[in-house]
């Protein structure tokens, strides 16, 4: 009995798209790549009156030009055929603006219906919306909805049902009508054969010719011979541009409407939160006081897992013990103690803060905040070629890099999400702020505030400098626009959704961070072990083999493994630094400092005692900009979904803190 | 004048955008076209303007609004 259709969702950014798609989905959602593409594709099922439904989550975007590689993927995506039924939302509440997209989707052969969501939001605003005599222009069913009621979804089921059943195909001729009246338009429509690009009308194409489509005209170009090709392109400089088509899909707009919709008019105004959100006094105060608010709220639904962590990571001592009271080798015992029970220790921390940040940021999403924030620091963050939104995954980074690295999914762009992310890194995280005071006060004493001063100073440039290397790659400079967004009204969120959003994330960061930090842990557990239980180990032996080379950068052996172990977690440095000072085998060092213990009580005399002042300080640079640590970079990989970029950003931060490591030693050696 | 010569809470209709390919289709997608009215509601220096049209507020970059020009409505 099980047949399945698949839908597809289409809508503007917020016309509520992702709530719909959360509320349909739950947990049965997926979130992967487009073939060959850097953009993000949502996928999810759901069943209904027995019946199998795929849900496809097109990109948002607020037309189907070929402005970037999302609006063609969607368009492509709908034009192939693959789903069986296009689901249209339109914001109630600003209906003539948001219908922009279905004008832009008219003449891609298509089932579909509509819905006009946020139907309630327009109700309170005095709208009244008469959806029947929509449907009846528009021959495709059309449905007053909102996305975060729950009652409302029976009709949403039953508009779903009459468009399969009806194949219903929007009715485009009052709007080619209007397009007539295009210079132009006409002769480039008859030069065009049906099914010259397959799933679009000859209207469809010609209004993107008229509106300089570059993809759209190179697929003619192959389609059409030379000569029918020179006619379109001799006819299309008779023609204006977009601006023109828009005005006819505008005017169509208006004809469906009508007298459809009548409103009462009001004055706008900017409410009390959003003046000052937007004072340029205020603004960027009020913004990281959001933030860091929204940070501290995360924690709360963050410590459940984080003592998960916890817990897990006590099982280590006792669970070693009863391995080797069964007389298990000590190898195994090791493994399962070191690596595995260690892993998983850091992977339930890792996804309390993925949990507690993605919700704080889909809550801010949801109810329309982060738009606000985009439009405070678009100034700022446009310089490092970035949007506004991008200042959230850097304040995070503060408290852990992890979390930025999850938080830094609100950016829609994939190479500025990567951006993001790469630059996050340079932003010393919670770990390495309780190290890096300490170890300057021991050293330098008053002058700590200086080194710290020196460090803030490092990354913001830092920063500069990784936006101008990795900049050019990631975020072409014809992509590089001035923001045009719309600053949507404030919604309540919808919790439900929001927590089937938020579990069905951490659920899949789960699964595929689990694979990187086993490996990388692993991998470091190898490279540390030394099977007499002393000093051995491949890593020891290179370190102290190379001993000469990392001296040259400001760090005898001791501090050089000490860097290394700084890549896994950076509250294991410390710990490192101690064992290997008094003595202790590195492989036993690296393995209890990652526990968390093993700081020496006579930490400061050691280090005073053995440690020069220019190679603590090239230490404290190292260490600080060194990878944040394994699960940071796991949680890279999840996000970017690019093994290469990941690679890219390790091997990056690595010369790059030891070239800060050597300017710091040389620095310092003129000092001292 | 441009859009952005416009002071705050003053009304204008759009007589014409000009600008690249990419420029015009977003504009015409988030709704400025010529001939609709938008409301100035915020106009700082060095922060994106914000204008209210066709029942949205749309935040736009400054140096992208040099290429709207608005005639000023007066009520």
């Amino acid at each position: 009995m099980s047949q399945s259709a698949t839908i597809a969702l289409l809508g503007q950014p917020n016309s509520g798209k992702s709530t719909l798609f959360n509320a349909l989905t739950g947990l049965r959602q997926h979130v992967g790549n487009w073939p060959g593409k850097t953009v993000e594709k949502k996928e999810g099922s759901f069943s209904h009156a027995g019946k199998e439904y795929l849900v496809a989550d097109l990109p948002g975007s607020y037309s189907l030009s070929a402005n970037s590689d999302e609006e063609v993927i969607t368009r492509d995506y709908i034009a192939s055929g693959k789903a069986d039924v296009v689901c249209i939302l339109a914001d109630s509440s600003q209906l003539q603006r948001s219908l922009y997209m279905l004008a832009d989707f008219a003449g891609i052969d298509a089932p579909c219906f509509l819905l006009l969501n946020m139907a309630d939001v327009a109700k309170d605003q005095g709208k009244q919306i008469d959806a029947e005599a929509i449907e009846q222009k528009l021959g495709i069913p059309v449905i007053p909805f909102s996305a975060t009621d729950t009652k409302a979804y029976g009709g949403f089921y039953e508009a779903l049902d009459r468009a399969l059943t009806k194949k219903a195909r929007l009715n485009v001729e009052a709007l080619s009508g209007q397009y007539d009246s295009v210079k132009g338009f006409r002769e480039i429509c008859s030069l065009i054969p049906e099914g010259a690009i397959a799933g679009y009308s000859p209207m469809w194409i010609a209004v993107k010719v008229i509106e300089n489509d570059k993809v759209v005209l190179d697929r003619l170009r192959n389609a059409v011979d030379a000569e029918t090709f020179g006619r379109i392109e001799q006819a299309k400089k008779d023609a204006q541009s977009a601006v023109e088509t828009g005005g006819c899909k505008f005017a169509w707009i208006d004809e469906v409407l009508g007298s459809a919709v009548t409103k009462e008019s009001k004055k706008v105004s900017l409410g009390r939160l959003d003046r000052i959100y937007t004072s340029r006094v205020w603004g960027k105060a009020a913004v990281i006081f959001t933030v860091l608010f929204g940070l501290i709220a995360s924690f709360i639904p963050a410590l459940p897992l984080m003592g998960v962590g916890s817990v897990i990571l006590m099982a280590k001592a006792p669970v070693g013990n009863a391995l080797t009271s069964i007389g298990c080798p000590e190898v195994i015992t090791l493994i399962v103690t070191d690596v595995i029970i260690q892993s998983f220790s850091y992977i339930f921390k890792m996804l309390g803060f993925v949990f507690g940040v993605t919700l704080v940021f889909g809550l801010l999403e949801e109810v329309g905040i982060m738009a606000r924030i985009s439009y405070v620091f678009d100034n700022t963050m446009g310089k490092l070629g970035l949007q506004g939104k991008s200042v959230m995954p850097f304040l995070v980074s503060f408290g852990c890099t992890m979390g930025g690295a999850a938080g830094a999914r609100v950016i829609d762009n994939w190479g500025q999400k990567v951006l993001t992310i790469a630059l996050a890194w340079a932003v010393p995280c919670g770990a390495a702020w309780a190290t890096i005071p300490m170890l300057s006060s021991i050293f330098f004493g008053p002058g700590a505030i200086v080194v710290i001063t020196a460090i803030l100073f490092t990354m913001l440039l830092h920063m500069w400098v990784t936006a101008k290397i990795f900049g050019s790659r990631l975020v072409k400079k014809e992509e590089r626009y001035g923001m045009i967004m719309e600053l949507p009204p404030y919604h309540k969120p919808r919790w439900r959704a929001l927590f089937g959003y938020v579990m069905g994330r951490t659920k899949e960061t789960f699964i595929r961070v689990t694979k990187v930090v086993l490996m990388v842990c692993g991998l470091f557990w190898i490279l540390s072990y030394s099977p007499s239980g002393g000093n051995g180990g491949i890593l020891y032996r290179i370190g102290v083999a190379i001993e000469p080379v990392t001296k040259f950068f400001g760090m005898p052996w001791q501090l050089f493994l000490s860097y290394v172990a700084s890549a896994v977690g950076k509250e294991g440095a410390i710990g490192v630094i101690s064992a290997l000072y008094n003595g202790g085998s590195y492989g036993a060092a690296f393995t209890q400092a990652m526990s968390g213990g093993g700081t020496a009580a006579n930490l400061s005399e050691i280090l005073l005692a053995n440690v020069s002042r220019p190679e603590a300080l090239a230490f404290i640079f190292a260490m600080t900009f060194n990878m944040p640590c394994v699960v940071a970079l796991a949680a890279t990989y999840q996000e970017t979904h690019s093994a290469k970029w990941t690679a890219r950003i390790v091997l990056y931060y690595t010369v790059v803190s030891l070239l800060l490591a050597f300017a710091a030693y040389h620095i310092g050696l003129l000092i001292w | 004048m441009s859009l952005s010569e416009l002071k705050e809470n003053k009304e204008g209709l759009v007589t014409n955008v000009q600008g690249d390919t990419r420029f015009m289709s977003r504009i015409t997608s988030i709704g400025l076209t010529p001939g609709c009215r938008v409301t100035v509601i915020k106009n700082d220096k060095n922060r994106p303007m914000l204008v209210y049209s066709r029942d949205t507020m749309i935040a736009l970059n400054r140096k992208e609004c040099r290429g709207i020009m608005v005639e000023e409505v007066t009520a």
